[in-house]
């Protein structure tokens, strides 16, 4: 390498020669160096960080196998079900191919949930990464009707009666709610049409959107730089004089490709035991009544949706008269609670306001209504996050016990909800249910208070291992 | 085999310079096995576009009952979706099969699709009955039959035979291909055998092609 | 790990642990199958049973004739012993009686069977096909303990017997249990009226093999999938140790 300065340059390899020639037409190499080659990441990213990878991992996973299930499925109610259990029986390896595809499904809701649970834990929706935090929760919500209209698909009795129970929820909505179900379902019943539009969704329009969605959540990360579990931010160190690179960065580029790698091989052997040993699950992968042709004139005795929706089931399913004398109770002690950090004005008036139409609407509107309402609030209340949390510092590390006890609760809430959902309603159950519906909520509505009120530790300016 | 030299490196140098034998070695075995495993993945892939179990099961032999097929008629039964043609030939027609053997581009099917017991000058177990896959040699069209001799629309000398509607190219009654078509090669015989003197079962694959 | 990893971890295995069970529709208690789906013979003996005994109403249509050969019969044995309902060993093991007929002589369609070990488990199946009992009530003249009311007649009577269902209070020092709800603790036991050809362990050995078959027939890849599992784990713990040590060598680096 020595001594170039005056010699005629050497002529170059081929493929250095090729992607000059790229180059100079296409940003393929700033695009690779600005996205992850030369991507400068916190070195102190722990196994939480993996999450992300394997989240873009399954979704190419999903895609791939999802292509070649879509060359032996029949989106049609009369051949649907035998159509899966022809991928199943007689199509070469259709059933590794089929089982890749269901029990990824599972896979991509476990690793996104764990990944926004690493968000929770060390502040990764704070300021400045709002949009990378929305794009995530986006993703997510495509994500939720991705599966539910993937779950149609095989036509079972648990496909059938959950497109049922979903579809009439868009019935509770008040005067356009029968037509607008109608217009979902484009029948009278879930039928071949409901079936054959939820198809064109599931292989085309919803991957479409969660594609272009995960662009966007990278290149804002990107942007922005990644969190770390300390919540410092390394581009504001100063440069180490040798690298370049600020005291805490590293690039991505071989360290966390290494790391990745590993991470992945280590998910590839979780998922094969699941896959290959169980792929049921017990009954939470794939449920053993969906092994049953949908029937629309019988209703299994016990429904219940897939795992990772009855966390937001069980919250619709505990919206009864009773939790709603609860939630206006809620709103008048909240807005109370509250008053003296509204600033005055229209700000004040704006929430009387919105105050006065909910505590008016839980009397006037039917509580199934509001287990809708509340359904899709739990979800969106994630978009706020960014705004809810006042908190100085962004990671646990440095937070509170206000926080921190916060977060078990709403951990413990999630799961308890969620096992809730699975089971048939009792009344205990039902009040159980009702109990972490308000601590769920809790978490997201009392956060202005709590994360501000908290004892928080000083933050140090070199990330700590 | 000394490692020494570059056992301190700077962090966050990026390790690009530098070469540890060891670290190269972790580098090919993984790059190979991840290799190795990327391409096990990939065969199911590949391997489920195969014929289904379905597809083999309704692509198994096929019987044909021959009993009604009167001297001079032509049948057709299906198999694995492709017409597969019979003709109880006439000893007229027969004997258009000798006579001029000159104008067909491959006489003697020496590169033809038969079994060996059918490359003979009828294409035929029995001479009586053709067999044959009605599908052109040239891009898969099914040609028509044209058995009047001297077909005044089939040009002069037209002994009896086959015409493709896509391209034009002419067969004779035992499937041979004339010299000058855009068709290269004869019609394809497949296996079959006869199960008695008015049974044949066609695509029978227990014996060599 | 970190303290809340190993939380997550326990909560994760605390939820997996409690499995989805399959809802039976009536308190009877499920008896244990013990079904082995790696032993042919016991595999074929169900085949057998299946096309004499249920065939006659229920198909198993999602599956070839063809398919037997992978529990170890040849297809001549098939064409001899079982194919009742077709004449080629390429089709369907369809049911000659038609979802109408079978609707106008039940009630309803009897299932197609080719999936119904998935969707009822082998226990349920080897519990219901040992609890039919007389029932004069019903247009059968047949019950079911597990499954009350049921459509289906007791096809395998002839081999079990007949056989009737008392139930009684539990005694106990000459008085009724309390079952704590206001009631008393009721037990339920068969009494042979007519002894059928097998003894009840030949009766529980036919149907344990024909709920192994009805398992297998569920999922016929399932040995190829466990089979090719064990190869593919093999594989990736070799891959996580590589992969464990590249990633330790680049970042043994960093400081």
């Amino acid at each position: 390498m020595a001594n170039t300065s005056t010699t005629p340059p050497v002529r170059q390899h081929w493929a250095h020669q090729l992607l000059d020639w790229v180059d100079a037409r296409f940003p393929l190499t700033p695009l690779w160096e600005s996205q992850w080659g030369k991507y400068i990441a916190p070195k102190n990213m722990n196994f939480w960080y993996i999450f992300g990878s394997l989240s873009a991992l399954v979704l190419a996973l999903q895609i791939v196998t999802g292509i070649f299930l879509t060359m032996n499925y029949k989106p049609d109610a009369l051949l649907a079900f035998a159509s899966v259990e022809y991928i199943m029986r007689e199509v070469p390896w259709g059933w590794l191919i089929r089982y890749m595809h269901s029990t990824g499904a599972s896979a991509f809701f476990i690793v996104v949930y764990l990944h926004m649970f690493r968000g929770l834990l060390y502040g990764s929706y704070r300021k400045p990464r709002e949009l990378t935090w929305i794009f995530g929760c986006l993703i997510f919500l495509s994500l939720m009707a991705e599966a539910f209209f993937g779950y149609q698909l095989p036509w079972g009795q648990m496909s059938f009666w959950g497109a049922q129970v979903i579809v009439n929820l868009f019935a509770a909505i008040p005067v356009i709610g029968p037509d607008l179900a109608i217009w979902i379902r484009g029948d009278y019943v879930i039928g071949d049409a409901t079936l054959n539009r939820f198809f064109a969704f599931h292989v085309i329009a919803i991957p479409l959107v969660l594609i272009g969605l995960v662009v966007a959540h990278l290149m804002a990360l990107h942007e922005t730089g990644s969190n770390n579990p300390d919540g410092i931010e390394i581009k504001k160190q100063p440069k180490d004089p040798h690298t370049g690179l600020p005291l805490d960065g590293i690039y991505a580029h071989p360290y966390y490709s290494v790391k990745d790698v590993f991470g992945v091989a280590v998910f590839l052997l979780v998922f094969s035991i699941i896959m290959f040993f169980a792929p049921e699950m017990g009954g939470y992968f794939l449920e053993y009544n969906n092994f049953i042709p949908a029937d629309p004139l019988k209703t299994p005795p016990h429904i219940a949706p897939v795992w990772y929706f009855t966390p937001y089931y069980s919250i619709q399913r505990a919206t009864t008269t009773d939790l709603l004398y609860v939630l206006a109770a809620g709103v008048v002690v909240l807005v109370a609670f509250y008053w003296r950090e509204i600033p005055r004005g229209l700000w004040r008036k704006l929430t009387l306001a919105v105050a006065a139409v909910l505590l008016v609407g839980f009397y006037f509107i039917e509580a199934k209504v509001w287990g809708v309402v509340l359904m899709g609030a739990s979800v969106l209340f994630f978009f706020l996050m960014p705004w809810l949390d006042r908190a100085p510092v962004k990671s646990i590390r440095y937070k509170g016990p206000l926080y921190k006890t916060a977060l078990a609760i709403f951990v413990v809430a999630f799961l308890v909800l969620g096992w809730l959902g699975t089971e048939a309603p009792t009344p205990a159950y039902t009040r159980l249910a009702q109990v972490g519906t308000l601590l769920y909520f809790g978490f997201f509505i009392l956060m202005p208070w709590y994360s501000k009120a908290d004892s928080h530790k000083p933050v140090p300016s070199r990330v700590t291992k | 085999m000394s490692q020494s030299t570059d056992a301190t490196l700077a962090p966050g140098a990026a390790g690009a310079e530098a070469v540890d034998p060891e670290r190269r070695r972790l580098l090919v075995a993984t790059c190979i096995a991840g290799g190795a495993a990327s391409g096990a993945v990939a065969w199911p892939f590949l391997a489920s576009m195969q014929p289904s179990d379905r597809a083999r099961a309704l692509g198994a032999p096929v019987e044909a009952d021959i009993s009604a097929l009167e001297p001079g008629q032509q049948m057709i039964v299906e198999w694995q979706g492709k017409p597969v043609w019979i003709v109880r030939r006439t000893k007229e027609m027969l004997a258009t099969l000798t006579q001029d053997t000159a104008q067909l581009a491959d006489p003697n099917s020496k590169r033809s699709e038969q079994p060996t017991a059918a490359q003979n000058e009828y294409r035929s177990l029995k001479p009586e009955y053709l067999v044959v896959v009605g599908i052109c040699t040239h891009l898969g069209c099914s040609p028509t039959a044209r058995f009047a001799p001297n077909d005044p629309s089939m040009g002069p000398n037209w002994p009896g035979g086959f015409l493709c509607p896509c391209h034009g190219s002419k067969f004779d009654l035992a499937g041979r291909v004339f010299a000058n078509m855009p068709a290269p090669d004869n019609l394809p015989v497949p296996n079959y055998k006869y199960l008695s003197d008015t049974k044949l079962l066609i695509g029978d694959e227990t014996k060599g092609a | 790990m970190t303290r809340i990893s190993r939380i997550v971890l326990a909560a994760a295995l605390a939820l997996a642990a409690g499995a989805n069970a399959r809802a039976a529709e009536t308190g009877w208690k499920l008896e244990r199958a013990g079904v082995d789906v790696t032993d042919r013979a016991s595999l074929q003996s169900g085949a057998r049973t299946f096309v004499n005994y249920c065939l006659g109403c229920h198909g198993l249509a999602l599956m070839r004739y063809s398919a037997l050969t992978s529990i170890g019969l040849t297809e001549e044995q098939i064409k001899d012993n079982l194919m009742f309902t077709a004449d080629k060993v390429g089709q369907p093991i369809a049911t000659a009686m038609s979802a109408r007929q079978g609707k106008e002589w039940f009630g309803v369609a009897p299932p197609d069977l080719s999936v119904i070990a998935r969707a009822r488990g082998a226990d349920w199946l080897y519990t219901y096909l040992r609890t039919f009992y007389r029932d004069a009530s019903t247009p059968t003249g047949w019950n079911n303990a597990l499954f009350p009311n049921v459509g289906m007649p007791h096809v395998l009577w002839s081999l079990q017997g007949e056989r009737a269902l008392r139930t009684e209070e539990l005694m106990r020092d000459g008085k009724p249990v309390s079952d704590g709800h206001g009631g008393t603790v009721k037990v339920s036991r068969f009494e042979t009226i007519a002894p059928g050809s097998m003894s009840a362990v030949e009766y529980d050995r036919t149907v344990r093999d024909l709920v192994a078959f009805l398992v297998w027939a569920g999922e016929p890849h399932q040995l190829a999938r466990h089979q090719l599992g064990i190869w593919v784990l093999y594989a990736l713990v070799i891959l996580v140790f590589l992969t464990y040590f590249l990633y330790k060598s680049y970042w043994k680096d960093l400081h």
